[in-house]
């Protein structure tokens, strides 16, 4: 090494020095370069098109299941009974959110648009149970016995008020045939003549169908609504007993 | 001194005459002692909270900032927790000299305490080898840091050991001749005489760092090899973290390991007082004549200088710490023997001609001369 590099070794050695501290003397300095968010005490504002945890809107809902059969993951998983005036009435309606991986699809496909992602990211939980998202507040039995009895409350309204037309028409014949039927006292179910075979449609507590993961529903077998309460018994193993 | 200090108290004071004389100066012995110590305490406590807040501030980042406002009362949570963690001394290590090496570095950076002149009359020791002293005692970190390596029977601790060994012995000679020339200005190894003769001239024109150009690079070198000689970034390579681990502390815990943490900052603080008191004027404030003014006022505000001195040094020792990465181990000597040895050399040629061709007298004595 001639003398000439050597003294440009200390310059070099000098000038770099100096050219780092100054950068670190700025962000020393400088206040708006500390970019550090004080997190629990204030956040940043997630995008409004972030994908957060979902939130699905049950009274909008129509159990179409359309959800569950897009979802990659299969971590939707959904049950639902025919309802006293035709309608679907969801009995439960699970998202395992620790499954999800945020895709999206299910929301694309909601036709109601009842599904969304909220902005929340934030759950911690002592268990993988509990990381299930149920959406029906009640417990699926309970609904569906419900549903059942509403249906079969329906169904011997109908009975009634067919014997009633029936009697009517027969007294009408009788008699010297009244204008109409006097009144319906409830208008909402229709009063049409009922079908014979509607009544084993509405079977009391027979789910219409049950949607949900393959391999938990397949394991569950006949009885799906055991099959969203099998993971966080399964997990409350672990810590979380009585979570449920 | 301080024996004279106890005739006055004597004097001053007509009960303590039936004591002896030798009781009452080591009693002020033991009381300055512990005011020195509990400054030097209290100063590393801080200054670790402080290089964490500008280590935050160069990162861009916040720092500490829980405990107590603004997290300043974080080194104190620190410091218990250090206290009441467990005492762990390996199965294979050397007792003896295990539990030994801690106090031997913690008593080589802190004595050198002793003679820093933080004021007027603010010296606990004015002893006439002031210099020499603090080389000297500052030596026995080197004895403690090899004593722990060898004794922690732990290979990372060995290498640290003998990496420290090898690294203080090699800047103990550009640290001491990069301090001659203050002593050769002054004409004493005293710290106090360093300190007194760069008064005058506004208190700032007087300072060596000023005398001539070759005691301006002199500060310079000093500060380089200082920083090298408290192991500290960018020359910590005997705790390099991602080589060893931790290097010489790494089997240390608790309190035993918070001995070599607070060493480190002791360190520091006497090389940047060293630098402050050889380089900076030390204690003199300027435009003012502290020795002039009243006892108490002149030691205050003599105080406040030196200890903005230093300290700045010391902050300035932070900011090079989280700007520049570690250097390698052949590096490390290459700098040593190669550049600053040599440099340091011609300087000290340099500064004693300068001396004999101009009668002592600085660049700054001439200019003010030349007006009268
Ligand atoms: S976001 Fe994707 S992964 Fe998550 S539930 Fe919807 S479809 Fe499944
Ligand atoms: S796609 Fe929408 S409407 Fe259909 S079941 Fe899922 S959430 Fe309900």
């Amino acid at each position: 090494m001639g003398f000439k590099a050597y003294l440009y070794d200390i310059w070099e050695a000098v000038a770099t020095t100096a050219k780092g501290m100054r950068i670190t003397a700025r962000y020393g300095v400088d206040p708006r370069e500390t970019i550090t968010l004080q997190y629990p005490e204030e956040r940043w504002e997630p995008s409004e098109r972030y994908r957060g945890f979902l939130h699905n809107d049950i009274k909008r809902c129509t159990s179409c299941t359309m959800c569950v059969r897009v979802c990659p993951v299969d971590c939707i998983s959904l049950e639902a009974v025919r309802g006293a005036d035709k309608k679907m009435v969801l009995a439960s309606y699970d998202i395992n959110i620790g499954r999800c991986m945020y895709c999206g699809l299910c929301v694309e496909v909601c036709p109601p648009k009842s599904l969304v992602h909220t902005s929340g990211y934030e759950m911690a939980t002592v268990s993988r149970g509990e990381l299930i998202l149920h959406f029906v507040p009640e417990d699926a039995e309970t609904v569906k016995g419900r549903v059942a009895k509403q249906v079969a409350e329906a169904a011997a309204k109908a009975e009634a008020e067919k014997a009633k037309a029936e009697a009517e028409k027969g007294e009408a014949e009788k008699a010297a045939k009244p204008a109409d039927a006097p009144q319906a006292p409830d208008p909402s179910p229709p009063p049409k003549p009922p079908r014979e075979e509607a009544a084993p449609f509405i079977q009391p507590a027979a789910p219409a169908f049950a949607a949900g993961n393959p391999e938990t529903a397949d394991a569950a077998g006949k009885k799906p609504a055991k099959e969203t309460e099998e993971e966080p018994a399964k997990a409350g193993d672990e810590g979380g007993e009585g979570k449920e | 001194m301080l024996e004279s200090l106890a005739i006055s108290l004597v004097d001053a004071v007509p009960v303590l005459s039936g004591v002896p004389l030798w009781t009452i100066t080591l009693l002020i012995m033991v009381v300055v002692a512990a005011v020195v110590l509990t400054f030097a305490l209290t100063y590393a406590g801080l200054a670790t909270y402080v290089e964490r807040k500008v280590a935050g501030d160069i990162q861009a980042r916040i720092g500490p900032n829980r405990v107590g406002p603004v997290g300043i009362l974080q080194f104190l949570a620190d410091g218990i927790k250090l206290l009441l963690k467990e005492d762990i001394i390996p199965a294979k290590a050397d007792r003896f000299l295990f539990v030994l090496a801690p106090y031997l570095v913690f008593i080589g950076s802190f004595a050198a305490f002793v003679v820093v002149p933080f004021g007027v009359g603010l010296i606990a020791s004015d002893l006439n080898i002031g210099i020499y002293y603090v080389m000297a005692i500052t030596s026995l970190v080197v004895v403690g840091v090899l004593v722990a390596g060898w004794a922690s029977n732990n290979k990372w601790a060995l290498l640290g050991g003998m990496r420290a060994a090898a690294q203080i012995v090699s800047y103990e000679i550009p640290v001491g001749m990069a301090l001659l020339p203050a002593v050769l200005i002054a004409g004493s190894l005293s710290l106090q005489d360093i300190v007194r003769s760069q008064g005058g001239l506004f208190g700032i024109f007087g300072w060596n760092l000023f005398h001539n150009p070759f005691t301006f690079f002199s500060f310079f070198l000093y500060y380089v090899a200082a920083l090298a000689e408290t192991n500290r970034t960018p020359f910590d390579i005997p705790e390099a973290e991602s080589e060893l681990v931790a290097g010489y502390h790494v089997e240390y815990s608790g309190i035993r390991f918070a001995f070599f943490f607070l060493a480190e900052y002791g360190d520091m603080f006497v090389v940047s007082a060293l630098a402050t008191a050889c380089f900076l004027g030390g204690w003199h404030v300027p435009f003012l004549n502290a020795e002039a003014l009243p006892a108490v006022w002149g030691n205050l505000f003599s105080l406040g200088v030196f200890l903005g001195k230093a300290l700045g040094l010391v902050v300035v020792m932070m900011w090079v710490r989280w700007t520049l990465p570690r250097l390698r181990v052949d590096q490390l000597m290459r700098m040593s023997w190669k550049y600053l040895v040599p440099l340091t050399f011609f300087n000290l040629l340099g500064v004693s001609l300068w001396l004999l061709l101009f009668q002592g007298r600085g660049i700054p004595q001439m200019i003010a001369s030349l007006f009268g």
